[in-house]
Order: structure tokens, then C-alpha cells, then sequence
């Protein structure tokens, strides 16, 4: 959590998309931003990027405001893939409340993939994340291309696990949202047991996705 | 404001809210609303989302028209635009109203893109140079350590190798020593006693002899004026070549002589066992040095060869105290042991000096050297290179000995044949 302000009765969620590069994470942003088009949804501030690679990072701000007065932001970022950017990632991910893991489908990128979850695990050690407890999810991208992983194979290395996996392909707009929608839905179950969204603010999960316009979007 | 959590972090967290009046500025919003006042609104105002005005110009007050337009940060709404005007020109009014609070939306997207940039470049480039600082200095250490270790494993190794060779010989010297030392005393004891009764006995027996000798004189010269014996005589003399006691009589002083000399040597050997094993006893007194060694060498003239060149390289030394006749002994020993170096041609440099505190003589013969293999062993005990009989192998014993029980050292440097050199070292003791 970026921040929570119980006399200016604000919170700042943060969500972030990891992922190796050019994994899609930024195209994930794009087409959320394109999706979810209503009020409450900031601009999609896409920081400097050399050759369509993010450096910084992107930022998909909400904005929703619960019953009680409650305001609450969720800001979601993603963090640049190429490995020399670790210091960038750290601070992104830095006091994140969810995370959701983009990986290339293709059987070429499966290094690339372990490589980055291990970056992820490490960094989330290093800024005091623990990965059993964080919201987490999992994206295979790219579905629309050849030469990927079978869907069997991933599912019967994640399900284990228990972290929910997606397939998708961000391009052709397929499983952005539901990879999200999941996300957000871990997300305020967790910060639900800790801050009583319901309880004392009279926010059910349904509507804060409705608020994120994510109900419509996946019935 | 703090996330509990998280309490006192006053770092810089990716994501912190930014107020309006961070991302926007007077000298931008005013010309903005200067602008609007002078395309014909009479007032405009910007205020925050708690209504508060934080910029206007122009007049609002007696205006019968206005129109109002929210703006929007990250979705959240968090300010407004209020133009006023005059009757009639409503249309355009809100024209002006929807062009200002997309030039507002812009401006504070622009600059909250400027901020995030700046913000998060500087972040990662102070973070990137604390690491690079950090790890970098870390890295020195490392590397400098492991330098330092890799280039004095080897040395440090054979250091400690060497530590642990000389500890361990010192300690076997100092057990042989000490049981050599009162195996010495015991021994010394028990043939002192039989040593001397056989030496007084030997000096007994050949003064016994000398009497039957005597008589046997006596019979022959006393035989010889009785004519009446002259067949005995011959037959006496028969018998005295038969038991060749010319030959025997010629002998038995040879024997006597030897077994005293034999006797002699013995009560020398049991001498220096006693010197060698009683080294703490005595009479202290303070010595000159330089004296001692001319007085053991005038002790030793007859042992220096005639064409022996004896340098003396004496330089004034402090009065040194000990047992005088310990430090004679051990100087003693290394000057015998050069005088046998070399028979002929012997040229053998003395020299004392002060070093450090202490006293420095050096006694250097150009006899044949000591191989380096027996080198270490030449302060053992019983330890000789003379033929067997000849030494007793305890004169540089004593000598090691003696100079260690003031806290001296002695060392040999020899350079096999071109000499020998001994260098003892005896540290003044303090006060
Ligand atoms: N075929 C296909 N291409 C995709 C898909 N998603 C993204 N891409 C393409 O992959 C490339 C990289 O996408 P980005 O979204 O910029 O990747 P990123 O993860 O943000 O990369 P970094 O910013 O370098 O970490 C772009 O050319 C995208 O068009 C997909 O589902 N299918
Ligand atoms: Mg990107």
C-alpha cells in the first residue's frame, strides 16, 4: 500500500505487472485502458521508453470512491523487463499490494520467464514482500503466436502452486481484463481483512469491480 | 502521512500522491487566466476540491453569468474552473471555460509525466550509485583481502610451518636437555666415585710396580756376583725372554699412562656434564667481555697453533652480569672448536659489539664450514663431528646452553670451505 490516510480518508493501492521483456506487460496496460473506458479512470501515463521498451515504468491510475467516503486510488504500474532495469523494479515494486506476472508463451522465452520470477521472488524479498501472502497472479501472453508452451504443460506446473494462471493475448485484446479482474479481486479480499472495506466502508468486492468496470466487462 | 504499516519511512515510495499545487505552478496558470480575461471573460477562478481558491484574475463579483468545469487527476476530480462573463455571450462563455480546462488537463498531465520522470530518474540514479558505491566499496575490501590472503597463503603457511618446526624442536631441545640434564647429574655422580679410586688405584699400582721392578733388579745384579749360579743365570735369563718381560716392562708404563690419561678424559667429560647440567648455579658478577675472552684465550695457548692468526676486533662494551665462569665456558667451546678447524694456516676474527641493546661477538674461522645438514645439529648434545674418542660432544651444548640461560642466542653461519662464523647475542637485561 503506497499510502492510507484515515483523517484525509484516503488509500493508495498498488498494483504491479512483472514480467521478462517485451512479455506485453505495457501492451496489458493499453488494452485496459482502451477497455475500460468510464469515470474514475485516469490516463494512461506511459513514461519514457527507448524503441518501445519501458525504462521507467506505466501507470494506469483508478479512482473509486466507497460509500463511506473512503477514496481510493489503484494505481497500476508496470515495471521495465530488460534485466539491466533492476534498480527501477525494486522501487516499483516497492510496498505493492498485487502482482501480476506476465510471461511470454513462447517455448523460446521459457528461460526468460524462470529468470524474471526469480528476479521477482528476490525483489520482493529485498523490498519485505512475501510471495505467499501477496495477491498474485500469472499471465501466459501471446497465445496468438506459434511455438508456445501447450496450455496443459503450464497449467500442470502452476496449479500446484494454487497462484491463478491465465492464458492470453493482450494484442488481440483476450484475457487482459480477466487476468486483472482476477488480480483486483485477490487484491481487495487482502485489504479487506486488513482495513474492513466492508465493514467500515461499506464496500463489497462487487462493487469495488464494478467501480473498476470489471463486473460488466466479464459477465 | 504514513502508511501504518509502515511507520517513519520518510523515503521516497514510487506512487505517493501529488497535490495540485505541486503540478501546478503560478507562472503558468496565470497568463492562462490573464489570457481568458482578456478573450472577454470577466473572471476566472481555479479552485481545489475542497472549493478553495487557489488562483483567479479579473472579477467574478456582479457577474450574472458563469459557467463551471471540474478537471481531473488520475481520475480522481480534484479542482475546478469558474469563468464569468456578461449577459449574452453564454456560448461562448463555455467555449472558453472547455478550452482553458483542457489546457488545465493537460498542463497537469504534462507535469505529472515531468515529475514521475525526474522523480523516478533521480531515485534510480541514487539508488543505482548507492549500490554501485556500496558494492563497489565492498568489492574493494574483498578483493583486496583476498589479494592480500592469495598472495600471503604461501609465505604465511611456511611461517606458521616454520613457527610450529622451532616450537617443536625447542620443546624436544628443552626435554632432552632437561633429561639429559639430570641424567647427567646422576651420571657425573656415580662414576665421579670409581673414576677416582681408579685413577688414585692405577697411581698405586704403578708405584707397586715400580717396587717389584726393583726387586727384580735387586735379584739379577745379586744373582750375578755368585759364581756358582752361572746355570741358573742362564736359565733366569731363558725364562725372561720366554715371558718377554722387556717387551711387558716397556708396556706396562704405556698402559698406566694411558688408562691415567683414559681417566683424565673421563673426569672431563663428567666435568662438563656437570657444568652442563648445573648451568644456574653459581656466583654472579659483572663482567667485561672483552676480558673474558682474552683471559680464555691466554688459558688456551698451548692449544693455538704457532701460525694461528688470532684478530681481536674489540669495541668497548658495558660490564655484563652472569656466572663468569659459564660464559668463559661457552666462549671457551667455540674457540676450541675453531683451534681444531685448523691445524694450519688458521686465521680466526674475534669481534664484540653493542646492537640493540645488546652485546654482539662474532668468532669467525676460515676452517673447512659446517655442512649445512649437520649445522642444526651442532648444539645437540653429544652431538660431534671428531672422531670417536676424541670429543666429547658437549662443548657447544654447553655453549648453547649457557648463552640461552641469559636470554641469548647464538647462530653459525658457514659457507662449507671458506669457514665458519658463530654470532652470540646477549641482550643487556633491563635496569
Ligand atoms: N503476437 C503478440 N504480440 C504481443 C502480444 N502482447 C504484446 N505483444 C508485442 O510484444 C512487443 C512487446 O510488448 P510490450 O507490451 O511493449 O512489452 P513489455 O513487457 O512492456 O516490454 P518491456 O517494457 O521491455 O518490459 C510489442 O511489439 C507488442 O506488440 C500478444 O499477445 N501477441
Ligand atoms: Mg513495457
Amino acid at each position: 500500500m503506497i499510502e492510507y490516510d484515515e483523517i484525509d480518508r484516503r488509500m493508495v493501492l498498488k498494483l504491479v505487472y512483472y514480467g521478462p521483456a517485451l512479455s506485453g506487460k505495457t501492451t496489458n496496460l493499453l488494452v485496459l485502458h482502451d477497455l475500460l473506458e468510464r469515470e474514475g479512470r485516469g490516463d494512461l501515463m506511459v513514461l519514457d521508453t527507448k524503441d518501445d521498451r519501458t525504462i521507467f515504468f506505466d501507470l494506469l491510475p483508478f479512482f473509486i470512491s466507497a460509500p463511506s467516503g473512503l477514496k481510493i486510488k489503484v494505481k497500476v504500474y508496470t515495471v521495465p523487463g530488460q534485466v539491466n532495469h533492476d534498480a527501477t523494479r525494486k522501487a516499483v515494486l516497492q510496498r505493492a499490494d498485487g502482482v501480476a506476472f506476465i510471461a511470454d508463451s513462447r517455448i523460446a522465452e521459457r528461460e526468460n520467464n524462470v529468470e524474471s520470477f526469480s528476479n521477482l521472488e528476490k525483489n520482493l524479498e529485498i523490498v519485505g514482500l512475501d510471495i505467499e501472502k501477496l495477491p498474485l497472479v500469472i499471465q501466459f501472453n501471446k497465445r496468438d503466436l506459434p511455438g508456445i508452451i501447450p496450455e496443459e504443460d503450464i497449467r500442470s506446473v502452476w496449479s500446484p502452486t494454487g497462484i491463478p494462471v491465465f492464458m492470453a493475448s493482450a494484442l488481440e485484446k483476450r484475457g487482459v481484463i480477466e487476468t486483472f479482474g482476477r488480480l483486483a479481486e485477490m487484491t481487495f479480499d487482502s485489504i479487506d481483512r486488513r482495513y474492513g472495506l466492508q465493514e467500515n466502508h461499506g464496500l463489497d468486492k462487487a462493487a469495488f469491480l464494478e467501480k473498476l468496470s470489471l463486473s460488466a466487462q466479464r459477465a | 502521512m504514513k502508511d501504518p504499516a509502515r511507520p517513519d519511512t520518510l523515503e521516497f515510495v514510487v506512487g505517493s500522491e501529488k497535490k495540485l499545487r505541486d503540478l501546478l505552478n503560478e507562472q503558468e496558470v496565470l497568463p492562462l487566466l490573464k489570457g481568458a480575461v482578456r478573450a472577454g471573460a470577466s473572471g476566472v477562478m481555479i479552485s481545489d476540491a475542497a472549493d478553495a481558491v487557489m488562483w483567479e484574475h479579473g472579477t467574478s463579483v456582479n457577474s450574472p453569468l458563469y459557467a463551471v468545469q471540474p478537471f481531473s487527476l488520475e481520475g480522481e476530480t480534484i479542482g475546478k474552473i469558474t469563468v464569468s462573463g456578461s449577459d449574452g455571450n453564454e456560448n461562448y462563455l463555455k467555449g472558453l471555460l472547455c478550452l482553458l480546462t483542457d489546457v488545465v488537463q493537460t498542463m497537469l498531465h504534462n507535469n505529472l509525466k515531468r515529475m514521475l520522470t525526474t522523480e523516478m530518474h533521480t531515485r534510480v540514479v541514487n539508488q543505482s550509485y548507492e549500490e554501485l558505491l556500496k558494492s563497489n566499496s565492498l568489492l574493494a575490501v574483498s578483493e583486496a583481502k583476498y589479494r592480500e590472503l592469495a598472495e600471503n597463503l604461501e609465505k604465511k603457511v611456511q611461517e606458521r610451518t616454520d613457527e610450529l618446526k622451532q616450537a617443536h624442536a625447542r620443546l624436544l631441545q628443552q626435554e632432552k636437555i632437561a633429561s639429559i640434564g639430570q641424567l647427567a647429574a646422576g651420571v657425573a655422580h656415580e662414576i665421579n666415585n670409581p673414576l677416582g679410586f681408579i685413577a688414585s688405584n692405577i697411581n698405586t699400582l704403578q708405584k707397586y710396580i715400580g717396587k717389584y721392578r726393583e726387586m727384580t733388579e735387586y735379584y739379577q745384579s745379586e744373582i750375578s756376583r755368585i759364581p756358582q749360579t752361572a746355570r741358573m743365570q742362564t736359565a733366569a735369563e731363558q725364562k725372561w725372554k720366554e715371558l718377554k718381560l722387556d717387551l711387558i716392562s716397556a708396556d706396562i708404563d704405556d698402559l698406566i699412562r694411558q688408562s691415567l690419561q683414559g681417566a683424565e678424559r673421563v673426569k672431563k667429560i663428567v666435568s662438563d656434564l656437570k657444568g652442563f647440567s648445573h648451568i644456574d648455579e653459581g656466583q654472579e658478577a659483572v663482567i667485561d667481555i672483552n676480558e673474558e675472552i682474552d683471559r680464555t684465550l691466554n688459558v688456551l695457548t698451548h692449544e693455538i697453533p704457532r701460525d694461528a692468526e688470532i684478530i681481536r676486533d674489540y669495541h668497548p662494551l658495558p660490564g655484563f652480569v652472569c656466572n663468569p665462569a659459564l660464559i668463559c665456558q661457552a666462549f671457551l667451546n667455540i674457540i676450541l672448536n675453531a683451534l681444531q678447524a685448523r691445524r694450519e694456516g688458521l686465521r680466526f676474527v674475534i669481534s664484540t659489539d653493542m646492537r640493540d641493546n645488546a652485546i654482539i661477538v662474532r668468532f669467525s674461522d676460515n676452517g673447512p664450514g659446517i655442512p649445512e645438514l649437520i649445522r642444526s645439529r651442532i648444539f645437540d648434545p653429544f652431538y660431534t663431528t671428531k672422531d670417536v674418542g676424541k670429543g666429547t660432544g658437549m662443548g657447544l651444548t654447553v655453549t648453547y646452553e649457557s648463552i640461552t640461560a641469559y636470554h641469548g642466542t647464538i647462530e653459525v653461519e658457514s659457507e662449507p670451505g671458506t669457514g665458519a662464523t658463530f654470532t652470540v647475542r646477549l641482550p643487556l637485561r633491563e635496569n
